[in-house]
């Protein structure tokens, strides 16, 4: 059963994690040029590692999202906040509209197999600690 | 700067928690599928192409564009549950194809939902 408190926590972590995700955008929009949304893409696979890492790390179910501050706060709140799926989409879209449909196709496909080869490389090293 | 930053922290809070009332109403699916982190993603996709659309015809300010794309659909959706999840169902016996089926549903479907959002605040007038 969802609290108000948890509520509250992931409220807090997802406002965190947005700021961060913009900020981080940001630096590498400042030193990065090229066609490929590269911010984005190291957001996401970044988030990828931590989230995998933290849960595995502290035992957590990936089902459980709420009922604790790590939980609810951090890999809800912060990670869910810090990544993002539409923005993903929306590159792609924009790539796809100046009639770069295989680069599009690329990013979709090189951010998903490096976000899963990130999670099951921070699975890893949480379990090589435990 | 400190506009921006109360906009996008009060967005991300929002997204966030929508994305979580909007995974308790949708039941994760027996077989394994998460059905529940792909509606979240799927109704941000849908939602981000409008506020993107409506913003570059300047229906809304860039500020509020802001809160909207970076803030709440940002906080709303999720790229590391989506691939966490996808890599905790492919180590389920027999849930392989489940966990393919997934991402390949997820992908088409986003990029889709994103497409019609875009063109669907194109076409609205006013």
């Amino acid at each position: 059963m969802m609290t108000p408190l948890d509520v509250m926590w992931i409220g807090l972590g997802g406002g965190l994690g947005s700021l961060l995700r913009w900020r981080i955008g940001a630096i590498v929009g400042e030193h990065y040029h090229g066609d490929f949304p590269l911010g984005t893409f190291l957001i996401n696979v970044t988030g990828a590692f931590v989230i995998a890492y933290l849960a595995i790390l502290f035992g957590v179910d990936w089902r459980d999202r709420f009922g604790s501050a790590l939980n609810a706060g951090v890999l809800t709140g912060v990670l869910g906040g810090y990544t993002t799926f539409s923005s993903m989409q929306l590159d792609a879209a924009k790539l796809a509209d100046a009639g770069k449909g295989w680069l599009a196709t690329i990013y979709l496909l090189v951010s998903t197999s490096a976000g899963l080869a990130a999670a099951v490389f921070g699975a890893w090293l949480a379990v090589l600690q435990d | 700067m400190a506009n921006l930053i109360i906009l996008i922290f009060v967005g991300g809070a929002f997204g966030a928690m929508c994305r979580e009332f909007i995974m308790l109403m949708v039941p994760p699916m027996a077989d394994g599928f998460p059905l529940d982190v792909f509606a979240a993603n799927m109704v941000a996709c849908f939602l981000l192409g409008l506020s993107t659309s409506f913003h570059q015809r300047v229906k809304i300010h860039h500020h509020v564009h802001t809160m909207i794309g970076t803030g709440i659909m940002g906080g709303m959706s999720t790229f590391s549950s989506f691939v966490y999840g996808t890599s905790t169902v492919m180590k389920t016996p027999g849930e392989f194809a489940v966990a393919l089926a997934y991402i390949v549903a997820s992908l088409f479907a986003g990029f889709l939902l994103m497409i019609a959002g875009l063109k669907l605040a194109k076409k609205t007038v006013g």
